[in-house]
């Protein structure tokens, strides 16, 4: 497991990897939409087509997710920005993964903080989902809107719903689980990609590349499959979730 | 003996175990919804991939914490 830099700010920690990759996430989310949906034309080029199948599918997420069409035209647009970051945030950790092995103070790599550090030093780039906050912090904003949209559009059903003690224990256990499943497969999925790569090194090139190398290349291409569809099942889930606090009459 | 590394291997195994058999019931349950009906494959497939993610969690929410504490909290 890689150590990563953290920086101390009005008594807060915080961590300088997340930070970094959350940024580079949104700017390659809005460089690929605006690429893709510049000079749009009646005969889609590749990256629009790209696009027009994403928006397919996220409207049959939505359809999923509420009966009325209002609703879901209305998340539409949230519900394809929220894939598309959580798509490319989970593979982000698969294809680049930066750390530096030599200490450098000014940035807070002090002397101490390499020794404790293992083979591959102290990393500056991974997922942003992969660190414990980010889906904890999607998954309660998402709960929290869903308790608001109740609220305002759906009054007397949404403060009846709490007469049911079973609707309590699922208003805890459905953010948890939300957010739990996303951070496990991106986390699991990364370490074992440490796991592997420490592990060739330390046996040395030949041995290493061939008794480890191939393992590795088929979890990585494992883990761009499992990034895919844990983005499709998170979304997929906010917009039921949020669904269900509108309609809840059971 | 070393409790720590006793228990993230029975946490493991727990998972390991869970995955499988949960895994197994539901693509058994899809090839034999194909094998009924053939021309539903492709609708059987996007709804099984789907329900893959929400079976794997329980196990991946074990190797997850089972690795938290092997790696990162040193146990």
């Amino acid at each position: 497991m890689e150590l990563t830099p953290k920086v101390e700010f009005l008594g807060l920690t915080f961590d300088l990897t997340v930070m970094i990759s959350s940024l580079l996430t949104a700017l390659l989310v809005f460089c690929f939409a605006y690429f893709a949906a510049r000079g749009s034309s009646r005969v889609p080029h590749r990256m629009q087509a790209l696009l027009e199948m994403l928006l397919d599918l996220m409207r049959g997420i939505t359809k999923m997710g509420f009966e009325d069409r209002r609703f879901a035209d209305k998340s539409l647009v949230f519900t394809l920005t929220l894939f598309l970051y959580i798509l490319f945030a989970n593979q982000i950790g698969v294809m680049l993964m930066v750390s530096s092995s030599e200490p450098v103070p000014s940035l807070g790599l002090t002397e101490n903080l390499m020794q404790e550090a293992n083979a591959h030093g102290v990393s500056w780039l991974k997922s942003p989902t992969a660190d414990i906050n980010v889906p904890i912090a999607i998954a309660i904003a998402i709960a929290l809107f869903g308790h608001i949209l109740g609220m305002a559009y759906n009054t007397k059903a949404y403060f009846k719903g709490f007469l049911n003690p079973l609707h309590i224990i699922e208003d805890i256990t459905r953010p948890m689980t939300h957010a739990i499943r996303l951070w496990a497969n991106i986390f699991a999925g990364e370490i074992f990609i440490n796991l592997l790569l420490s592990g060739g090194l330390s046996l040395g090139l030949f041995k290493g590349g061939i008794a480890l190398g191939i393992p590795l290349i088929i979890w990585l291409g494992f883990s761009l499959f499992v990034g895919a569809v844990q983005a499709y099942v998170f979304v997929l889930l906010a917009n039921v979730y949020t669904g269900q606090k509108l309609y809840s009459v059971h | 003996m070393d409790m720590g590394i006793l228990a993230v291997g029975i946490m493991l195994a727990c998972a390991a175990i869970g995955g499988a058999v949960g895994n197994a019931i539901l693509f058994s349950k899809y090839i034999e919804g194909i094998t009924r009906q053939p021309e539903a494959q492709p609708t059987l497939f996007g709804q099984t991939l789907l329900l893959f993610a929400i079976v794997e969690l329980m196990p991946i929410a074990a190797l997850g914490i089972s690795l938290y504490l092997l790696f990162v909290r040193g146990v």
